[in-house]
């Protein structure tokens, strides 16, 4: 609708070796069941889940701008007008945004006119000042802007600037409080999965102690900063925004995983590892990616590596030295020390309380756990269970997630 | 150049002759000075003609020779925002043998920043030994100049630091920013003892001990 460049993506077939015809007439059956879907009254969201997953995601940024709002259960009907009120200069965060908006010239197609790219950018800098000005809570990181391009480039300024909102407050949310803590604690979830999967790979990246950060920027842009094709975004986007606010870290470890052979050909340690992996391969094969992240999620549920990405948190803090004692010692002042002690304590008596509850649970996981399996042999089924898992959370999603998943 | 990988295992104490030796300096400063465009400048040898945002840690490396010994220079491109720093950046001051602060010649507010990107140093108990550098960048921009020469240099010498005014941009300064890292370089294998490799498990930074006690003043931060 805004601008066409995506447009093609599912005009040849994502998945490699798949003759042509056959992916034209799924991708029109495809086509058909989103209008099935968004003709009805209420329009079926589960259904709309389950194609912005499926193979080829959303396939158009027509389809994009009407499918969109409703994976985040919003009514576009009345969008409000272009806020009159000159926010710039006097918010906060004015410069730090002013300053990564423009060096962005990246997220923009190569070949738009200079002036009309120009216009995009001050556009971006509305948008993102509008939503701060709006929610005084959420802090602006850098990489916010690269989200917030995606959503400029395929729905326009107005509707944008209404889902970005929305997106804000709840997938987004704990990459924009005050500190990046929480942001942390997700990133904490990478390892144990990956270690679930490839023991090895994870203790090769335990050894190197290579740490997560590579994985960052991933995170908190959902990949609009280290993929160079808007189309992989945008794909990428269809499937996030159907999905768990945990579904980037579930890819992320994908993706590591991946590249498994090379992440073990490396030399084992942490400058080695971290640029590997933080050059994004630019051809990785997303069908494929996104289905194993969908199974992942369903074979290790956030509920399920919460309490280890807790507890990594609670080994780091353990097995600290002197040295890091004193340096959080010297850098907070003691109250906050004391509320930090205070929510660790919380969060051990949480974590006790998990495990008791979980060794009550032990009988009834084999159980689960086959039902589980059975899932994961189809994979739309799967991914269809991804999709009501989320139906059920996803718009509950609260930062402190170990501790609101054992009350 | 040597595979090292055989070696890492016998780092106890000495350190092995054949190993490429890495050194690893990291680079700090208000976001949008250019220390993206400096690093980059450095590894590529040219600027960038798009940059963006840096969130996190980038990593760079650059193999240079210095009599005759091939040694692997490490940059480490901060993320300048407040936000990474407290909770994120900490990790890779472990091991740095050296540290980079930047400003911008044309914006005061990022050297007055510097006290706090010198503390932030501090509480990352970087040792005294640690060689430390200002650079003041953009000095292509010579019209929008708001930081002078004397007043840094005054600010340099306060903390014991040498002092480099440079401009990632400019190519005829090509050569500066060149000779910048190199003279950090120069200065690091001037160093002893020479334990510059990594090891892994190693939680602390590495002592660098001062070969040369008059260098100390210029080199060390006096904080
Ligand atoms: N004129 C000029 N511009 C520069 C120079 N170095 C960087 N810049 C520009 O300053 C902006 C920020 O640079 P960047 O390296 O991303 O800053 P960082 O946030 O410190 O990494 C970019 O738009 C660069 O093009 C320089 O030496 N001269
Ligand atoms: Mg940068």
């Amino acid at each position: 609708m805004y601008l066409k460049k995506s447009k093609s993506v599912g005009a040849s077939s994502p998945l490699n070796g798949i003759g042509k015809q056959d992916w034209d007439s799924r991708r029109k059956r495809k086509m058909g069941e989103i209008a099935q879907a968004l003709s009805v009254t209420p329009v079926d969201v589960a259904a709309l889940r389950r194609m912005a997953i499926s193979e080829g995601g959303l396939l158009t940024d027509e389809i994009r701008c009407q499918v969109w709002p409703k994976l985040l259960n919003m009514n576009t009907d009345n969008l409000p007008e272009k806020p009159a009120a000159d926010l710039r200069e006097n918010h906060k965060d004015y410069h730090q945004v002013l300053l990564d908006v423009r060096r962005s010239l990246r997220r923009f197609p190569p070949g738009m006119p200079d002036d009309q790219r120009e216009g995009l950018q001050e556009e971006l800098i509305d948008i993102i000042l509008h939503v701060l000005d709006r929610n005084p809570q959420l802090h602006y990181y850098q990489g916010y802007h690269d989200i917030v391009v995606t959503f400029l480039l395929v729905l326009g300024e107005r509707l944008a600037t209404v889902l970005v909102e929305k997106l804000s407050t709840h997938h987004l949310r704990d990459f924009m409080d005050p500190t990046m803590d929480n942001t942390k604690h997700i990133l904490n979830y990478l390892m144990p999965i990956i270690e679930r999967v490839n023991p090895e790979v994870h203790d090769f990246m335990q050894q190197a102690e290579v740490g997560t950060i590579f994985a960052l920027s991933w995170l908190i842009t959902w990949f609009g900063h280290v993929l160079s094709d808007f189309r992989h975004v945008v794909r990428l986007y269809d499937f996030f925004l159907a999905c768990h606010p945990l579904m980037p870290i579930y890819f992320a470890a994908v993706i590591v995983l991946h590249r498994e052979e090379e992440v073990l050909e490396c030399e084992c340690d942490m400058a080695s590892v971290h640029h590997l992996l933080s050059q994004i391969p630019q051809d990785l094969p997303y069908e494929t990616l996104i289905s194993r992240a969908g199974d992942l999620f369903v074979q290790f549920p956030p509920s399920e590596m919460a309490r280890e990405a807790a507890q990594q948190h609670s080994q780091q803090t353990a097995a600290s030295t002197f040295k890091d004692f004193e340096l959080a010692s010297a850098q907070q002042k003691p109250d906050s020390v004391l509320r930090r002690r205070r929510r660790e304590r919380a969060a051990a008596q949480a974590q006790a309380q998990a495990q008791t509850q979980a060794q009550d649970m032990a009988v009834a996981r084999p159980r689960a756990r086959r039902l589980v399996r059975l899932a994961v042999m189809g994979l739309t089924v799967a991914l269809g269970a991804a999709a009501l898992a989320v139906v059920n959370t996803a718009l509950e999603w609260a930062p402190k997630l170990d501790l609101h998943l054992f009350p | 150049m040597e595979s090292s990988l055989e070696l890492t295992t016998s780092l106890t104490g000495t350190y092995p002759p054949l190993r490429t030796r890495i050194f690893k300096i990291i680079v700090i400063g208000d976001s949008g000075v250019g220390k993206t465009c400096l690093t980059y400048r450095f590894c590529a040898g040219k600027f960038p003609d798009k940059t963006e945002a840096t969130i996190g840690v980038d990593f760079r490396e650059k193999v240079i020779e210095i009599d005759g010994e091939k040694i692997k220079v490490q940059l480490w491109d901060t993320a300048g925002q407040e936000r990474f720093r407290k909770s994120m950046v900490q990790h890779y001051y472990r091991n740095v043998h050296a540290v980079v602060f930047v400003y911008d010649v044309t914006n005061a507010t990022s050297f007055r920043s510097l006290p706090a990107w010198i503390e932030e140093c501090r509480q990352h108990s970087l040792g005294q030994e640690v060689p430390r550098i200002l650079v003041g960048n953009k000095c292509d921009l010579r019209h929008g100049l708001q930081v002078g020469t004397e007043v840094a240099q005054k600010f340099a010498d306060s903390h014991s630091m040498p002092l480099f005014e440079t401009s990632a941009k400019n190519p005829d300064d090509n050569d500066h920013v060149e000779a910048i890292f190199m003279t950090v370089a120069h200065k690091l294998k001037s160093q002893k003892p020479l334990m510059l490799s990594q090891v892994p498990g190693d939680g602390g930074v590495l002592p660098l001990r001062k070969s040369e006690d008059e260098d100390e003043k210029s080199w060390s931060c006096g904080c």
